[in-house]
C-alpha cells in the first residue's frame, strides 16, 4: 500500500519534471541531510573556531589614510561581485612585501 | 598622504596594462618613524624577594602555600595569611606605546638555552638537605627530610620560570560545571566511548605559556575595489540574465596602530592547530585572559596545579606576531572600504614592525581531556575553560552512526514532501 503510494507519488513528480517543473527541488533532500549532518558535526567538533585577535585585543588606531583611483570600468559582467574578493577574509595572506 | 575620498572623487584617467587589465596598485611609501633611542633590550622581571628554595608566608613563616582561586591570593595553610604578589605592569615601566622602539624583552622570555637542564638542584634552607626539581613536570617539591615545600623562582634559562603569572580566580568546581553543562548540550549525537567516560570532575588547572606582546606597528595594504553602476537585464524569456556595470578602483590604505597584549601560545605543540590531527585550536578560543592583572613570578601559584614549559623564542614567534599585526591591519581597515558594493581584493600588504615588548607568562586553563580512537587515528578532544573569564570551548567526539541516521531521516522526510509537492502538481 506504503509502496504503490510512493511510486504514485515518485512517478508523478517525475512527470512533473518531465513537464519542466521545478526538478531541483529533488536536491533539497540530500542537501538536508548534508546540512543536518555538517552543521552538528560543526556544532559538536567546534575545528572552525579560534581566538577572534582581531577585535578582542586592545588596538589604538590612528585613523586610516590612502588613495582610491579609478582605474578601469566593467560593462555587462554576470559577476555580482568582485573576483577574489577577500576584504572579509581578514586572515587570507596576500602578497607580502618587504617592509 | 591623504584622508580617504569616496570612490568617484578625484577619479584619475583609465590606466590599464597592455592585457587591459588594472595595472598593479603601488604600495605608498611608509613613512620614516621618528628616531629615538632604543629602549633598555631587557626588563628585568626577576622577583627578587624569593629565592629558590623556601617561600615562607610573611606572617608566620610556614612554607605550606597555595593559590586560593575564588580570591586570586596566595593562602598559608597553616595560620590562613593572605596576601598576592604585585601586579607585573605595576613594576615595570609601559610608557606610551606608540613610542615603542626596537625589541624588548622580559627577562623570563630570553632566549631559552637548550644545554639548560631541567634538572635543578635546590639546598633546602630548613635542613641543608640537597633537593631535585625536575622542571619540565613541576615547579616545587617537598624536602624529603624536614618535610619543607621547596619552589623554583630563579629566572633558569630553560624556559620554566616566565616573567608573570596570571592566577586561577575560576575554581575547579565552577569549571567542572561549565564543562558539564557545555557536554551536555552535545550528549545526543556524542560518541558513546565519551559518554560512558564522561566525568567532568577530573578536569586538570594547567597553566599554559604564551608571549604576550605589546605593538608599535604600521601597516599598508593595496588592491582593487569595484562600485556597481548599474544592473539590468539582458536577452528575453528564458534566456533572461542579470549583468551589472562597474567601476573599478585601485584601493591603498596605510594605518598605524599600537597593540597591547596580543597574546601568542608559546608552546610548539599548542601552536599547531590542524584540525585534523588535534584540537588545539578549542584552547586558542578561549582566549583573551585579562592579562594587565598577571602578577610577578612565584612557584607558590602553581602549587596544585600543572604547568607546560615554555619552548618557543622571540625569533621563533616573530613570524606568528607578524601574521597576526597583518590581520589586525586589514580588520581596521575594513571600514574605509565599505563603499565598495562590489567588494575588494586585497593583492599586496606590508606590516613594518617597529617596535615590541614581550613578555612571557603562564595563563591558566582548566582542561578535560577524552582520547579517542578509531580507524587507527588517535585524537584527543580538549573542552577548555579559561581559569579567569570562565569562557568555554570544545571539541566532543562524534557518533557517526548516529548523526548519518539523524541526516538520513531528516533528508527523507524532506525529500518525501517534495515528491508530494511535484506529485501533485504534476
Amino acid at each position: 500500500m506504503i509502496a504503490t503510494l510512493v511510486s504514485e507519488l515518485t512517478s508523478g513528480a517525475l512527470l512533473a519534471a518531465n513537464d519542466g517543473g521545478p526538478v531541483w527541488l529533488l536536491v533539497l533532500g540530500p542537501a538536508g541531510a548534508g546540512a543536518l549532518y555538517f552543521g552538528l558535526w560543526s556544532y559538536y567538533r567546534n575545528t572552525g573556531t579560534s581566538h577572534s585577535f582581531e577585535r578582542e585585543t586592545r588596538i589604538g588606531a590612528k585613523p586610516v589614510t590612502g588613495h582610491d583611483d579609478k582605474v578601469d570600468e566593467i560593462e555587462g559582467t554576470k559577476k555580482s561581485a568582485i573576483d577574489g574578493g577577500n576584504h572579509t577574509d581578514h586572515r587570507q595572506r596576500v602578497q607580502r612585501l618587504d617592509s | 598622504m591623504s584622508t580617504l575620498p569616496p570612490p568617484g572623487e578625484g577619479a584619475s584617467p583609465r590606466a590599464t596594462d597592455a592585457s587591459g587589465a588594472p595595472s598593479p596598485a603601488p604600495l605608498a611609501p611608509t613613512p620614516t618613524p621618528p628616531v629615538v633611542p632604543n629602549q633598555s633590550p631587557t626588563i628585568d622581571t626577576r622577583n627578587e624577594r624569593l629565592d629558590d628554595g623556601i617561600n615562607r608566608c610573611p606572617r608566620c613563616g610556614a612554607t605550606e602555600i597555595q593559590l586560593r582561586p575564588s580570591v586570586g591570593m596566595l593562602v598559608c595553610l597553616f595560620c590562613r595569611h593572605e596576601w598576592a604578589e604585585a601586579r607585573l605592569d605595576e613594576t615595570i615601566v609601559n610608557g606610551d606605546l606608540a613610542a615603542l622602539r626596537g625589541t624588548t624583552i622580559g627577562s623570563g622570555a630570553s632566549d631559552i638555552d637548550t644545554g639548560a637542564d631541567s634538572l635543578i638542584t635546590m639546598k633546602c634552607a630548613g635542613c641543608g638537605a640537597e633537593v631535585v626539581v625536575n622542571t619540565a613536570e613541576q615547579m616545587g617539591a617537598r624536602c624529603h627530610w624536614c618535610r619543607h615545600v621547596l619552589t623554583v623562582n630563579e629566572q633558569v634559562p630553560n624556559g620554566a620560570v616566565p616573567d608573570a603569572v596570571l592566577p586561577f580566580a575560576i575554581t575547579k568546581d565552577t569549571a567542572t560545571v561549565k564543562i558539564r553543562e557545555f557536554a551536555g548540550k552535545r550528549r545526543m549525537f556524542a560518541d558513546r566511548a565519551f559518554v560512558r567516560g564522561f566525568k567532568p570532575e577530573n578536569v586538570f588547572g594547567v597553566y599554559m605559556p604564551y608571549m604576550v606582546v605589546d605593538g608599535n606597528v604600521s601597516a599598508d595594504v593595496a588592491g582593487f575595489g569595484e562600485v556597481e553602476t548599474r544592473q539590468y537585464t539582458r536577452g528575453t524569456g528564458d534566456n533572461k540574465e542579470t549583468v551589472y556595470d562597474a567601476d573599478v578602483y585601485e584601493v591603498r590604505r596605510h594605518i598605524d596602530f599600537t597593540v597591547d597584549d596580543l597574546t601568542i601560545e608559546a608552546s610548539s605543540e599548542r601552536a599547531q592547530m590542524n584540525a585534523a590531527m588535534n584540537t588545539n585550536n578549542v584552547i586558542n578560543t578561549i582566549l583573551p585572559f585579562d592579562t594587565e592583572n598577571a602578577v610577578k613570578w612565584n612557584a607558590s601559584y602553581l602549587t596544585g596545579f600543572t604547568s607546560e614549559k615554555r619552548d618557543q623564542d622571540v625569533a621563533h614567534l616573530t613570524p606568528e606576531l607578524e601574521d597576526q599585526l597583518l590581520s589586525i591591519a586589514r580588520s581596521q581597515v575594513a571600514s574605509s572600504v565599505d563603499a565598495y558594493d562590489r567588494g575588494v581584493r586585497w593583492e599586496r600588504e606590508r606590516v613594518e614592525v617597529h617596535g615590541t615588548r614581550w613578555v612571557a607568562m603562564y595563563l591558566p586553563v582548566w582542561l578535560y581531556s577524552h582520547y579517542d580512537e578509531r580507524g587507527g587515528k588517535s585524537i584527543v578532544h580538549y573542552i577548555a575553560v579559561n581559569g579567569r573569564t570562565g569562557e568555554v570551548m570544545g571539541s566532543v567526539p562524534v557518533s557517526t552512526p548516529r548523526l548519518l541516521a539523524a541526516a538520513l531521516t531528516v533528508g527523507t522526510l524532506i525529500e518525501g514532501i517534495v515528491i508530494a509537492i511535484l506529485g501533485a502538481s504534476g
